[in-house]
């Protein structure tokens, strides 16, 4: 319900005695109490005049709440209006909230003339006569509207019971003459709780009741019963159905009762239904024929099935049948009526500009054909399958639509393939097992899905160099090769065939020469395989070889061939006998170097690596200086090393121990 | 049926797989949940793979497919581009595009016979589409997006704009896609339906915060119901119609889900306006 038509928040009224009591009674609590004739005069006059203003300020104050709280009715709902105007009457009402008015500007000008006059107040006496003046103005003033505030009082009360009617919303009105089956109408499709009695008028007043439809909240009305005669003679029960059928946007239900138990015959239910039909005019309108659990439709006389049929052709109206008390039709009668008026409401409401916005949302564009192009949809057999399968089901046992699955599965009988979600569960979770993604490969031969094939060869990627159509190529190539062959084959044929000119003899000579070479070389190869293993260094030595040679296999090891090249000379030279004594040691150094074979020259050739690792004259001074520097702390302390760690006495016992006369103490 | 998925508590699912109508591409989580989802769903039709692009797991959003092929941005490394050939059916062309507009996704909105584009894509790269996925290519926006891919999803069936588009704009593109349109939001009010969306011809996945009424509005537009052809009739939802098609006929099953969405739908316009 909107804040606007929020009549329960109305504060309540005071009698004016009540009104009187509390303004003063407020005026003493809140303002100043004691005052002294030995006082400035002004301030006299000042205490004075605040009493005046303050007790004014409350009744207007409270005044204001009363002319703001109550609904103006020219600004609200014409509904509402219109219902207060029957309810409240209108002129009185208006005439009761104009007299508050008419008070309030009264007393505001009460108190600023008496403030005047307190200005001029000589004494305290005076000052407070003439606030007691002022006072008694204003309570006689509110006193004169005691019956305004009696009646607006009681409105109140009325208004803050009316049930909540939202005037915009959707809302279903349900209307017809007394005792036809109205309020059990409600009381079946609502919450509502409407008192049924089998009498006339049992419901007095407007009640509401809420409903749910289409995701919606729907209000339905209750109107009191209405009877047949003009409009004047109305009374205020009747006229409240009237004003909510003349102001509502609704969807009207008149409710005919075929029994006619209601004491009212169906020729004065239709004539009634002329009456007021200027009412529903713009309305979607439903005429329902109730209670026919007691006169079924079809047993009706051929008079009032006519009757009923010219009422429904005349107003345009859709006529539906059901009976409230033995629950038949109930549902479809409030379905068909909440579709009438939200099928109106919506068609309304498109037209308007608000809808918009929101209708770009709400269409669904259909194309228009471009071209004669087909462009079907692509759904594999096995869904289309699937579906109907699940149709068939749900036809079958539409109860068990919901587990529809799960039972479809057990049917067929097909044992489900595990999901790799389902799989990685049984495994431990995710992270304990890896899955092999090459196995949905889709490829010619399934031996293929674990070709490993190389990303880079040669440094250059194989991606760059595939071929669509390497396949064809290959197979071009193929065949080409096997045609080559297939010419040379009978190129060589064909050679050879010419070629056969020899003798007998020419060719066995031929024969022969052949096997002797195929010997040869059999045993050439046999040799070879003899003489595998290497000479040792000796024979090798032994044998007469150059310079060159033995430099070469120096090399080939992997040692420095030049520092050979002087020995070699040198044992180039002994044969001509040179007196050379360095010679000479350099040849039995030689000498002893062989006897000891390698390993005496490998200890060398590490010994000289070792020396020259500290390698410049720099780099070994500054070996020395790091080595000195690093022992300097040592040296200090007198430490042997990191490791001496001797702590020596520090107060030796000796010389801190005995008797300290007056002597010397370095004599003990 | 359309079914509701997160990746990793995320909903954008559309930027985690690619699905066609004769493929799926899903990227690779740290658990197999997601997949899982397409694998149970699909994997008896249509093979569902796992890809990834650059090494990321966006590839929703890069590459570009329909039933005749995929396109793969020129991210795509070598070696994942083989995976992908190796594991598609050989009717499906492979083919990576160079584009500077890299997120061919987002850029690229295709069903099997029509293509929506960007409207700054090279013309080298709209001939490549037009060769490889066998469409029209159409240089469009949507509701003022450049960003075609990620403002709409349409299948040969069906398909849902940005919220924004207006009803001129609606029958346009409808005009051109040769499908029914609605404009419509996924995961409680996303506009952005290329991420939070994913649909075939037959089945649809949507984030995990997608409300049942979106959903009602994904599955009758998508025709997921399995009427096919048949008389569910998305465009009921308008206007007088709406109240009209959903009559009184609740005759047990012949309510279908596209009346309910239908329902919905008149309800909407009684209450927002």
């Amino acid at each position: 319900m909107s804040g606007k038509y929020d009549f329960k928040s109305i504060r309540p009224v005071p009698s004016a005695d009540d009104f009187v009591d509390i303004v003063l009674s407020k005026t003493q609590r809140k303002t100043p109490t004691v005052v002294h004739q030995g006082y400035q005069i002004g301030r006299i006059r000042a205490f004075y005049m605040r009493k005046v203003k303050f007790t004014a300020e409350s009744f207007v104050e409270k005044l204001g709440w009363i002319l703001e709280d109550f609904p103006k009715l020219d600004d609200i709902h014409p509904f509402y209006g219109d219902l207060c105007n029957v309810l409240y009457d209108r002129d009185h009402y208006k005439l009761a909230l104009g007299q508050l008015n008419v008070a309030k500007s009264l007393i505001s000008t009460t108190s600023r003339d008496y403030a005047r006059l307190l200005k001029y107040g000589d004494s305290l006496y005076r000052c407070k006569q003439l606030k007691r003046a002022a006072l008694g103005r204003m309570c006689t003033l509110m006193k004169k509207h005691k019956s305004s505030l009696g009646y607006l009082e009681e409105v109140r009360k009325h208004l803050s019971r009316l049930p909540s009617i939202d005037p915009s919303t959707r809302t279903l009105l349900i209307t017809g003459y007394p005792n036809v089956g109205k309020s059990s109408f409600m009381n079946k499709v609502t919450r509502a709780d409407v008192e049924v009695q089998p009498y006339a008028f049992t419901t007095k007043s407007l009640y509401v009741g809420h409903m749910d439809y289409k995701y919606l909240r729907w209000q339905v009305l209750d109107t009191p019963g209405i009877l047949d005669k003009p409009l004047e003679e109305r009374n205020t029960i009747e006229m409240q159905a009237i004003t909510a059928l003349a102001h509502l946007q609704c969807c009207v239900m008149y409710f005919v009762d075929l029994s006619e138990q209601c004491g009212w015959t169906l020729e004065q239910q239709v004539a009634l239904f002329d009456n007021i039909r200027p009412l529903f005019a713009n309305k979607p309108l439903v005429i329902v024929a109730n209670k026919i659990d007691l006169v079924p439709f079809e047993s009706l006389s051929e008079a009032h099935r006519e009757l009923l049929d010219k009422m429904v052709k005349d107003s345009g109206a859709e006529l539906l049948t059901m009976s409230a008390a033995a629950d038949m039709n109930i549902a479809d009668v409030k379905q068909r009526a909440c579709e009438l008026l939200l099928e109106r409401r919506v068609e309304m409401k498109a037209k308007s500009k608000k809808a918009a916005g929101i209708l770009n949302r709400l269409t669904v564009a259909m194309p228009a054909a471009r071209d004669g192009k087909d462009r079907p949809a692509f759904i594999p057999e096995g869904v289309i399958e699937a579906r109907a399968r699940k149709q068939a089901m749900g036809d079958a046992n539409p109860a068990d639509d919901e587990d529809g699955d799960v039972s479809m599965d057990g049917n067929d009988g097909k044992k489900t393939k595990k999901t790799l979600h389902q799989l990685e569960q049984e495994a431990g979770g995710p992270g304990h097992i890896s899955f092999d993604y090459r196995r949905y490969y889709e490829l010619r031969k399934d031996e293929f899905k674990y070709d490993v094939i190389p990303e880079i060869v040669d440094g250059k990627n194989i991606a760059d160099f595939i071929d669509v159509d390497i396949m064809q190529k290959l197979e071009a190539l193929e065949r080409e090769e096997e045609e080559r062959a297939a010419r040379e084959e009978a190129e060589l044929q064909a050679h050879e065939d010419a070629e056969s000119d020899m003798d007998e003899e020419e060719k066995d000579f031929a024969d022969r020469i052949r096997k002797k070479k195929a010997l040869v070389v059999a045993k050439h190869r046999e040799d070879q395989h003899k003489k595998r293993g290497r000479l040792s260094r000796k024979v090798t030595n032994a044998t007469a070889q150059s310079a060159g040679g033995v430099q070469n296999e120096l090399e080939e090891i992997g040692y420095d061939a030049a520092t050979v090249e002087p020995e070699t000379s040198a044992r180039g030279r002994k044969r001509e006998r040179t007196a050379d004594p360095s010679l000479e040691a350099a040849e039995a150094e030689q000498a002893e170097r062989d006897s000891r074979g390698r390993s005496i020259s490998r200890t060398r050739v590490l010994e000289r690596e070792a020396k020259s690792s500290l390698g410049t004259v720099d780099r070994a001074i500054n070996a020395n200086k790091r080595r000195k520097s690093s022992q300097r702390g040592f040296q200090l302390k007198a430490r042997a090393g990191e490791a001496d760690r001797h702590v020596v006495t520090k107060m030796p016992k000796h010389l801190f121990s005995g008797k300290r006369g007056i002597g010397k103490t370095q004599r003990r | 049926m359309a079914n509701r998925v997160q990746f990793e508590n995320n909903n954008e699912v559309g930027v985690f797989a690619r699905l066609t109508n004769s493929y799926a591409l899903v990227c690779q989580g740290s658990s197999e949940g997601f997949y899982s989802v397409f694998e149970s769903e699909l994997a008896d039709q249509i093979p569902v793979i796992h890809a990834s692009v650059a090494g990321c797991r966006f590839l929703g959003r890069v590459c570009v497919g329909n039933r005749n092929g995929l396109l793969l941005p020129n991210s795509c490394s070598d070696r994942e581009l083989q995976h992908i050939r190796n594991a598609l059916p050989d009717r499906v062309v492979v083919q990576r595009v160079e584009e500077r507009l890299s997120a061919l996704g987002n850029c690229i909105a295709t069903n099997d016979h029509v293509a929506l584009v960007h409207t700054d894509l090279d013309r080298e790269t709209e001939d490549i589409i037009a060769d490889v996925l066998g469409v029209e290519v159409f240089r469009q926006t949507i509701a003022g997006n450049a960003l075609v891919g990620s403002y709409c999803v349409f299948t040969n069936q069906g398909g849902m704009v940005h919220p924004k588009t207006t009803t001129e704009d609606l029958e346009e593109l409808s005009s051109l896609l040769q499908v029914p349109l609605v404009a419509g939001t996924v995961n409680r009010g996303s506009d952005v339906l290329g991420a939070g969306l994913i649909a075939n011809d037959w089945s649809a996945f949507c984030g995990a915060d997608t409300t049942s009424t979106e959903l009602s509005v994904i599955e009758s537009i998508y025709k997921l119901d399995g009427t096919m052809g048949g008389p569910s009739r998305p465009g009921a939802a308008v206007g007088a119609s709406a109240a009209t098609s959903a009559g009184p006929s609740s005759a047990g099953q012949s309510k279908t889900q596209g009346s309910v969405s239908a329902d919905i739908r008149a309800s909407l316009i009684d209450t927002m306006t």
